[in-house]
């Protein structure tokens, strides 16, 4: 089910009144379990038996490691969890793109193989569960967290709508908690999680969706040379609509968390002011640079190895974080290059960290700049569907097609350098704070005429139910 | 108020999840709420008057999924209609019931290939009943990758793949666009609204062609009839979209980065696989005891012009007709489905459509053998 449908409008407003209706929390976290099956199992209902399977493996792994005494024990259990998680993940998502692979190496060493074509279907929104699911046997495993005793209160961690499909990537020990005692409706979180939903419908519907979509698969689908202006501009496109599109989704799962009582942490901090990529990935889906930092970087020795080692880690956890994100080759080479930029920040760092002009606005800025181009420069490689395609497009952008052609309307340039100017200045007039405390400087008439216009906006804009980037991951 | 004000290293992340709640802003929610709900049903309101008072009136729209409800309902041995807009909004269901003794199923689609439909009713093994086919050259030969191709291409896919949560949302839709008259996406949008902004483009630069804007009625069984502004002898509306057919019907100009003479050998290619491929699903349909019709609508004006210059009929129906062994019926060769006015160059009003169809009757039950 879709945020962005009128499915889902008729879906939550049915189970908010019944939640809140309910007097018991037993019943009501009842509700929310069905409530949430329904919604996975209205895109495919088969899968909703695999979601279940997923999650009820990991809650009997998740006491065999806390039951288990000596750490060995403990260790097997774990491996048999992260087994179970990636296989379920390589089935589904990587088996067609390792069978290929290996078809592709075989004939390097001249034997002809014809993998049959598996017909698999990517159940939606299998990453981002997986790790929710995962998140629980391995918080045990570093004893952060305790087992729970309840299999209804773990299924409702892990496949609790609002995050279920496209993220944030909820921690089993950050929803856990919230489940032992029941919240109780407080209205002016109800009507800020309310606000919360029309943004992030806003962002979806009107930004990404109307904007910035049309324009950025125009771009990227043109099999022929396009002159810089366009390529460019495709570019941004895409940027301006991967962000509202995801931060969209983000926003609109918070809100709706929040109207039934639970709080789910940010997924973006105005990631396009980043100053660094450092700090791009402390603003940028936060739920999983934290999920690869806390599970894998640091584990493979995070900052605490010698600089080789650090820069090999960094490069180790971006490839697996782009392949995370799709079974392409592209993906690849967008995580291996968000590796690089972060190793070479670091050892820019050592040289310039300590200068004066380091730290003068300018120099930030300039940053901030080329920061954003370079991660600009990396969304090229996630957007293009091959490297012919990525290719055209980075030798249109520095200027190798002059006589290519130009295919978008001057309204649409228009319209893409407005909504990209706009997010990089809200970025920047924001990115020191958090959208809250932006919100609290506003007066109550500017947030009542700003919430009208994104919800008149919404109405008048009439979309047409397009998925989400990120339910493809 | 605030609960709590988090740390920074709690706002990013890690924090002590037991004490994680996200701030709430101080403001009068509430209140805020209670005003922006009135402001936004006011403004939907005066929206809703001030598209009447243009004359819109609710009516379905159009899209993958109404299709898809369509395409359920046909039966092993159903009449179903496939083409394009032509055909969608000639054909008067009722009259043909009357005529062909069972209500045929629309699923001509506007503004695309009719491949996909025919080459998916080829496919389904239950089906062996009759189909009439519309035939618009530019549209039936229109090649992989172009929006005629994907778009049906799109159309056939979501009946295969459509998802409960599609399925209910569409049912919502249609309740709500039988009531609501600002629902139109092509003209009464934010969409609309700015592709209708008189930006001059760049000198040189390909940009996609301009569609026309709203200008007929959907029911439910999919049946179009011109929007009666639209059918007013000498309309604005009729005059505006007959100077939009012409470009869009006119063959865009060979890409720069092919060769025109290696393009236009493709094309060749394309069409005559077209009929190849067009010839093998009719063949499949036959087999199972099905039957085929190919029918050339009424269109008039610069756009008839245009068509019989770019496609002549002795390169493409006449071929059609010859490759497949389908029986044709141009309506230009009847004068009694000739001398119908298309007010804006390629469709009949909901009126002439009822009198087409009635008058049509004959030829397709005698060219199905009925």
């Amino acid at each position: 089910m879709l945020f962005n449908s009128l499915t889902f409008v008729v879906f939550y407003v049915i189970v908010t009144t019944l939640y809140w209706s309910f007097r018991g929390w037993e019943l009501r976290k009842n509700l929310l379990v069905v409530a949430s099956y329904i919604f996975y199992g209205a895109w495919n209902p088969p899968f909703a038996a695999l979601l279940f399977s997923t999650t009820a493996m990991d809650f009997w792994l998740g006491r065999k490691i806390g039951k288990s005494q000596t750490h060995s024990a403990k260790k097997r259990w774990l491996v048999a969890s992260v087994c179970m998680n990636l296989s379920m993940l390589g089935f589904f998502k990587y088996g067609n793109f390792l069978l290929l692979n290996f078809q592709w190496l075989l004939a390097r060493v001249g034997i002809i193989y014809q993998p049959p074509h598996l017909d698999i279907l990517l159940p939606v929104g299998i990453s981002f569960y997986t790790f929710h699911s995962l998140s629980y046997t391995l918080d045990i495993y570093r004893g952060v967290l305790q087992p729970t005793r309840s299999l209804r209160d773990f299924i409702l961690a892990v496949s609790f709508f609002p995050q279920l499909v496209a993220g944030p990537i909820v921690r089993a020990g950050d929803f856990l908690p919230q489940l032992h005692h029941p919240p109780r409706l407080k209205t002016n979180q109800f009507f800020w999680g309310l606000a919360l939903m029309t943004l992030g419908l806003f962002e979806k519907i009107v930004l990404a969706d109307t904007l910035l979509a049309g324009p950025a698969d125009r771009i990227f689908g043109y099999p022929g040379p396009l002159v810089a202006l366009d390529s460019w501009a495709g570019v941004l496109a895409f940027a301006g609509q991967i962000f509202f599109d995801f931060a969209g989704y983000s926003i609109t799962a918070i809100g709706a968390a929040l109207t039934l009582g639970f709080h789910l942490k940010d997924n973006f901090r105005f990631p396009y002011a980043a100053i660094g990529f450092s700090d791009f990935w402390r603003r940028w889906h936060i739920s999983l640079s934290t999920f690869l930092r806390d599970y894998l970087y640091i584990p493979l020795g995070g900052n605490q190895v010698r600089p080789f080692r650090m820069a090999i880690n960094l490069v180790i956890v971006m490839f697996l974080g782009g392949l995370w994100h799709g079974a392409a080759w592209t993906f690849v080479v967008w995580g291996l290059l968000h590796g690089s930029y972060l190793v070479i920040e670091r050892v820019i760092r050592i040289f310039f960290e300590n200068k004066t002009w380091a730290g003068r606005p300018i120099t930030r800025v300039v940053a901030g700049f080329a920061t954003y181009g370079a991660v600009c420069i990396a969304w090229v490689f996630f957007r293009a569907s091959d490297f012919t395609v990525a290719s055209r497009m980075l030798t249109g952008m520095f200027g190798g097609h002059p006589n290519g052609d130009m295919i978008l309307t001057t309204r649409e340039l228009l319209q893409i350098g407005l909504v990209t100017a706009g997010v990089i200045s809200m970025h920047w007039a924001m990115r020191e704070e958090s959208f809250e405390t932006a919100v609290i400087r506003m007066p109550a008439w500017a947030i009542t005429a700003i919430g009208s216009v994104m919800a008149f906006a919404i109405i008048f804009t009439q979309g047409t139910s397009n998925a989400f980037i990120y339910f493809q991951f | 108020m605030f609960f709590r004000k988090p740390t920074r290293e709690e706002q990013i992340h890690g924090g002590p999840p037991l004490e994680f709640e996200r701030p709430i802003p101080p403001a009068p929610w509430r209140g805020i709420t209670v005003v922006i709900t009135i402001l936004v049903i006011a403004a939907t309101v005066a929206w809703e008057l001030y598209a009447r008072w243009l004359g819109y009136s609710p009516t379905i729209n159009d899209n993958e999924d109404l299709w898809t409800m369509a395409r359920r309902k046909v039966q092993p041995e159903s009449i179903v209609i496939i083409g394009d807009s032509r055909a969608w909004f000639d054909c008067d269901l009722d009259e043909f019931q009357k005529g062909l003794g069972k209500r045929p199923i629309q699923l001509a689609m506007p503004g695309s290939t009719v491949y996909p439909a025919l080459a998916d009713l080829a496919d389904d093994k239950n089906f062996h009943g009759t189909i009439i086919c519309s035939f618009v050259p530019m549209l039936f030969f229109a090649p992989p990758g172009s929006p005629p191709m994907e778009r049906a291409e799109k159309t056939v896919k979501r009946s295969h793949n459509q998802t409960p949560a599609q399925r209910v949302s569409e049912y919502l839709g249609i309740w709500l666009e039988e009531h609501v008259a600002f629902l139109k996406p092509d003209d009464l949008s934010l969409e609309g609204f700015l592709n209708r902004l008189p930006i001059p483009n760049r000198p040189g630069a390909r940009v996609p062609p301009t569609f026309p804007p709203y200008f007929g009625t959907e029911d439910r069984e999919r049946r179009a009839r011109m929007w009666e502004k639209c059918a007013e002898p000498g309309s604005e509306l009729a005059k505006q979209i007959q100077q939009i057919w012409l470009p869009l019907f006119t063959p865009p100009p060979p890409p720069s980065y092919i060769p025109p003479d290696v393009f236009m050998a493709g094309m060749k290619e394309g069409i005559q696989k077209r009929f190849a491929d067009v010839t093998a699903a009719i063949e499949k349909i036959r087999d199972r005891g099905g039957k085929i019709v190919f029918v050339r609508f009424p269109h008039s004006g610069g756009l008839k012009e245009l068509e019989d210059k770019i496609m002549p009929r002795q390169q493409s129906w006449d071929p059609l007709l010859q490759m497949t062994k389908a029986p044709g019926i141009y309506y230009s060769d009847f004068p009694e489905l000739s001398g119908f006015n298309c007010p804006e160059w390629s469709h009949l009003t909901a009126g002439d459509s009822v009198e087409f169809s009635r008058r049509l009757v004959p030829h397709l039950r005698q060219a199905l053998k009925l």
